[in-house]
């Protein structure tokens, strides 16, 4: 047996040696393939492994907010939810063993230095490690269950404090402009990549001192102000809770009426209790922690492999297929001495193994060079470990097995048929299989299918997102510096003087403020009457002032803008907003901006129909009922948040308070305007650090996922390409060298090169054309699917599909000309001589 | 040892049949020098295929040692060809990615014969052809005449009780050939029976009966006198 093995190791690995190209190629081609399925199949797994790591994560739920399609046009589903829908559910369903709610928050933390801003820092009205627990290194897991204590991460400590020893140490942080001494009790371990979760630290607070000023935290419904968790009891079937939830909704959600409006936050809202694990690539993507992602996305990188790989394993059997004759005489001989047909498979199917372990193993080198590259686009915590959990060595080695033996079967059975008689005369080489010319047609057919497919995809998503990113916005894109953190307390009231220093800084044009800023996240909706028009409408309701319009750039269509110097124009409600205030803003009413969405739904015709016209809507508390308002002004939709987000129809309010951004259109050097506008916060405030953005890095952000795609396509897209063509390469040297003597008495009858040329590569060529007719049907079916899923997109033109059956008609040539043309140009005497 | 009855062979395809053998009787005895001759394409080389039980007969009744082998499954073909026959080709066909040992080797490989045993009978036949001294070479590097001795000794190391030679000399330059038709007359007097195909009469005469064919038919078959 062992001679027997030997024996097949010498003679295949020495047949490999005499045909180095081939050898050379099939090896390249299969680790290609390999390398591009492992390093997908790694983001795959990370992605689906998202919270794993939580013990008990099957008892553990989110509870998240999804929105009917009734309200803002397309269905929200948010990851985020109310208090009081927590609260609820706790109350009434028994099986829900402990809960928690955290607020998100960055406060700034006041230490020795410079104030720094918490980010992805939250607070909790209960102990947060008995519903989500996370690994602690240091202190106590009882430490939340005590208000007034904290835990940070191991980061967070190193960054803040130098040191990772904290426990027992003070934190100060000042949070809606109070200032609080929290005690570190416990040092959390670094969450791992693969987690929804974004946690800095936690603090344990009292809510209803934390929300003295804001009753409506405790009972607004549709206020999706935190993130809450419920652990379940063990055996508990959430299936039952989430049939109950509907009756749920109608015994806790209470009518509210604000004039003759009545509001039922159940109408539009429906709570679903989702586990922990399904979090990350679930429907609700909304409100989320950390960027999650969609199950089509990872279910497309997971086909991307498998076809990638397929194409290798077809060039692979394509090739070895072709070579088969060069051992046809190997094998009748061996046949002769008594080999049987078993034998000989075991053999070939052997030999095939043992490449495919040669290519995995360069295959691995690939991804260890490439992997970091891979992430890096990704966005993903993506490393390769061969042994212990999660290690690679055994996935690879069943895939050697499944790639070699799928790959290796069919060769293995052409070869082991052979019939001796025909063979071992005359010396001849086998006969070609019958059929399997055209299976080898067929299977580059394929090939070039899924290279060409994969070429229109990423085409398309190149135009898409090159599309997002130049697409008229609606308003001045360019130019702007964004500055967050204007609503904190500390500058509530100092917001018209931070507009005026803000003026006089050298290359500043305009300044304005706003709630709803470039790539704003959060959502402030309310609801309007309007007249003749049953039923509520849904809009934005967004805070602005009267130096926006200039700053944003945006267009004004009908009416005129929010005006400083009418009083009418002005809805502050001071903070917190008094009960005097709200009922004096009912009773006298007030003007307002709208864009072209929110005067479409209202049903006016053209901007310039809604001018003049008065709409009430929920603008104070339920009980002052609803305000008058009057439609001054209808700006251009603008384009705000990524292009995958259906605009907002907004309703533009003006005020001198609560504006969360500052929006600075400048001129000439970009640094010297942040330096500038960064010294004018440093003198109104030393207790809020200065956080801005330009527009032009706020919207590469917006679209880095979708670049990154983009990005990840063309990659595999070239790797198809290169395989394909590696096999094609490889068919049509041997196929040259098979029609040798054809060839040669061609020319001697008259053919010239570029005849012979003609006939080699027009072989090639025709299953390159039919591909197109495979892969165009397809690519433009997913295409259609995925750009669907933008508010705004391309037209699915020919242009793209014409463009990569080109290319990869123009690809195939080069990869066969050249040979041809070595081929074509050959003196016939020596094709003929061996005769 | 082997007895052919009406054997006929038919290549068939979509517009030609072809009738390579035509109604073959054929008895060889344990121990006989039979050489087959005749012009080319008369079916030499399919009778030695048939005898060989490479090819099977499209009608006839052919039996190895008593057994019918018509209609036997491929498997029990290649147990039978292995255990009893052992072939020299005209071109030699030895692998070329094998040395002179591992080649001979590979004819027991089939056999499960210890590596020890194996060994022995692979340096014991190289020593009978007179080839050990190249016992490391590859088969590019060997002469015709080398590379035909090394094709003897793979047929012979497995002790078959049949070898069937189709031109054995075809290849070779008048010493290298004399000097392998002398090791075949070798064989055959150490109780070798040997089926061979020739085109040269003078190496026919090292046979004891030479039978002639024309057209797939066996016009005459005559005694040497010994």
């Amino acid at each position: 047996m062992v001679g027997m093995w030997r024996n097949y190791l010498t003679v295949g690995t020495r047949a490999l040696a005499k045909s180095r190209t081939y050898a050379f190629i099939t090896i390249i081609g299969l680790a290609i393939g390999m390398a591009a399925f492992l390093m997908i199949m790694l983001f795959v797994r990370h992605e689906l492994s998202y919270d794993e790591w939580l013990d008990d994560r099957g008892d553990i739920y989110q509870v998240q907010t999804w929105y009917s399609t009734k309200g803002l046009g397309e269905g929200a589903f948010l990851q985020m939810t109310s208090y009081p829908a927590l609260q609820a559910l706790a109350k009434d369903f028994p099986q829900v063993e402990k809960q928690v709610f955290l607020v998100p928050s960055t406060p700034v933390l006041i230490g020795e230095g410079e104030p720094q801003l918490l980010r992805d820092f939250h607070y909790v009205d209960a102990n947060l490690l008995d519903v989500l627990p996370l690994p602690l290194v240091a202190g106590d897991r009882r430490a939340l269950d005590t208000v007034g204590n904290a835990l940070i991460t191991q980061s967070e400590a190193r960054r803040h404090f130098g040191t990772e020893d904290v426990v027992g140490r003070t934190m100060t942080q000042i949070s809606k402009g109070r200032t609080y001494d929290f005690r570190i009790a416990g040092v959390l371990k670094d969450l791992p990549s693969n987690t929804h979760l974004r946690i800095s630290g936690v603090a344990r607070l009292d809510f209803p001192s934390f929300f003295n000023n804001e009753d409506h935290f405790f009972r607004c419904w549709s206020c999706q102000e935190g993130w809450a968790y419920a652990k379940l009891r063990p055996g508990t079937d959430p299936a039952v809770i989430e049939a109950a939830l509907p009756d749920w909704e109608r015994r806790n959600i209470p009518e509210e009426q604000a004039g003759e409006a009545r509001f039922n936050a159940g109408d539009e809202q429906d709570w679903h209790l989702v586990p922990v694990r399904e979090v990350h690539l679930g429907k609700a993507q909304g409100g989320a922690m950390a960027a999650g992602n969609d199950r089509g996305t990872v279910a497309t990188f997971g086909i991307v492999a498998v076809l990638i790989l397929a194409m290798a394993v077809i060039n692979f059997v394509n090739l070895a297929t072709a070579h088969a004759g060069q051992r046809a005489r190997e094998v009748a001989l061996r046949k002769v001495l008594g080999g049987s047909r078993k034998q000989l498979i075991v053999q070939f199917l052997g030999e095939a193994i043992l490449l495919t372990l040669g290519a995995c193993i360069v295959a691995l080198a690939m991804v260890e060079l490439l992997l970091p590259t891979l992430a890096g686009f990704l966005a993903a915590d993506l490393h390769l470990r061969y042994f212990g959990p999660g290690g690679i060595a055994l996935p690879a080695l069943l895939l050697v097995l499944v790639v070699g033996i799928g790959g290796g079967l069919y060769p293995a059975f052409v070869m082991a048929r052979f019939r001796p008689a025909a063979v071992l005369k005359a010396n001849k080489s086998g006969p070609a299989t019958p059929g399997s010319e055209r299976l080898r047609s067929l299977l580059v057919v394929g090939q070039f299918a899924v290279s060409i497919g994969l070429i229109i995809c990423t085409a398309v998503i190149y135009g898409q997102t090159l599309y997002a990113r130049t697409a008229d916005p609606g308003f001045k894109r360019d130019q702007i510096l964004q500055v967050d953190g204007l609503n904190r307390y500390q500058l509530m009231f100092a917001g018209n003087e931070i507009v005026r220093r803000v003026r006089q800084v050298p290359g500043v044009e305009a300044v304005g403020r706003t709630t709803i800023g470039l790539g704003s996240e959060g959502y402030s909706d309310g609801s309007v009457v309007v007249p003749g028009k049953p039923g509520l409408v849904d809009v934005g309701m967004y805070s602005v002032d009267e130096g926006l319009l200039d700053a944003m750039g945006l267009r004004l269509l009908a009416g005129r803008w929010v005006d400083a110097d009418d009083p009418m124009d002005d809805m502050t409600l001071g903070y917190p907003a008094s009960e005097e205030a709200q009922r004096a803003l009912a009773r006298r009413g007030a003007n307002v901006v709208i864009n072209e969405r929110a005067a479409q739904r209202m049903g006016f015709p053209t901007p310039e129909a809604a001018i003049g016209k008065q709409v009430r809507g929920s603008i104070v508390e339920a009980r002052f009922g609803l305000v008058p308002l009057t439609i001054v002004g209808v700006v251009a939709d603008s384009r705000l948040r990524s292009m995958r987000l259906p605009i907002d129809a907004l309703m533009l309010r003006k005020t001198e308070m609560g504006h969360r951004h500052l929006i600075v259109r400048y001129s000439g050097d970009p640094e010297k305007v942040r330096d500038g506008v960064e010294r004018v916060w440093e003198q109104m405030t030393r207790e809020v650090p200065f956080s801005a953005e330009f527009s032009e890095d706020i919207l590469s952000e917006l679209y880095r996922a979708d670049d990154a795609r983009a990005r990840i396509f063309a990659l595999f897209s070239l790797l198809a390409i290169i395989v394909a063509c590696l096999g094609l390469f490889g068919l049509a040297a041997f196929t040259a060298e098979r029609r040798t003597r054809e060839i040669g008495i061609r020319k001697v009858l008259g053919a010239r090169t570029p005849d012979i040329f003609r006939m080699l590569t027009w072989q090639f060529s025709r299953p390159v054309i039919l591909a197109n007719l495979l892969a165009w049907p397809v690519a433009w079916w997913v295409m259609q699917d995925w750009l669907g899923g933008f508010d705004s997109r391309i037209a699915l033109g020919p242009a793209p599909f014409l463009a990569a059956g080109l290319i990869a008609f123009l690809v195939a040539i080069l990869t066969i000309g050249a040979h041809a043309v070595r081929v074509a140009r050959a003196n016939p005497i020596h094709a003929l001589r061996y005769e | 040892m082997l007895s052919m009855r009406g054997v006929s062979r038919i290549y068939r395809t979509e517009a030609v049949e072809t009738r390579a053998l035509d109604d073959i009787s054929l008895d060889v005895a344990e121990g006989e020098f039979v050489a087959v001759m005749g012009p080319s394409g008369c079916g030499k080389s399919t009778l030695l295929n048939i005898v060989g039980l490479l090819d099977a007969p499209s009608s006839g009744s052919y039996l190895f040692d008593g057994v019918e082998v018509t209609g036997l499954a491929e498997a029990r073909l290649t147990e039978l060809r292995k255990r009893n026959i052992g072939f020299i080709f005209q071109s030699f066909n030895l692998v070329d990615e094998l040395s002179v040992r591992d080649n001979i080797e590979l004819a027991l490989l089939y056999h499960d014969v210890p590596a020890a045993e194996r060994r022995r009978r692979v340096e014991e036949v190289m020593d009978k052809v007179g080839i050990a001294h190249r016992a490391d070479h590859r088969p590019g590097q060997l002469s015709g005449g080398q590379q035909q001795r090394v094709a003897v000794a793979r047929a012979l190391v497995a002790s078959p009780r049949l070898i069937l030679a189709d031109e054995p000399t075809g290849n070779l330059d008048t010493s290298n050939g004399e000097e392998v038709m002398r090791m075949l007359r070798t064989l055959n007097e150490e109780g070798a029976t040997i089926i061979m195909v020739t085109h040269s009469p003078g190496h026919a005469d090292f046979a004891g009966r030479v039978v002639n064919m024309l057209d797939g038919r066996i016009l005459q078959q005559r005694l040497r006198a010994a």
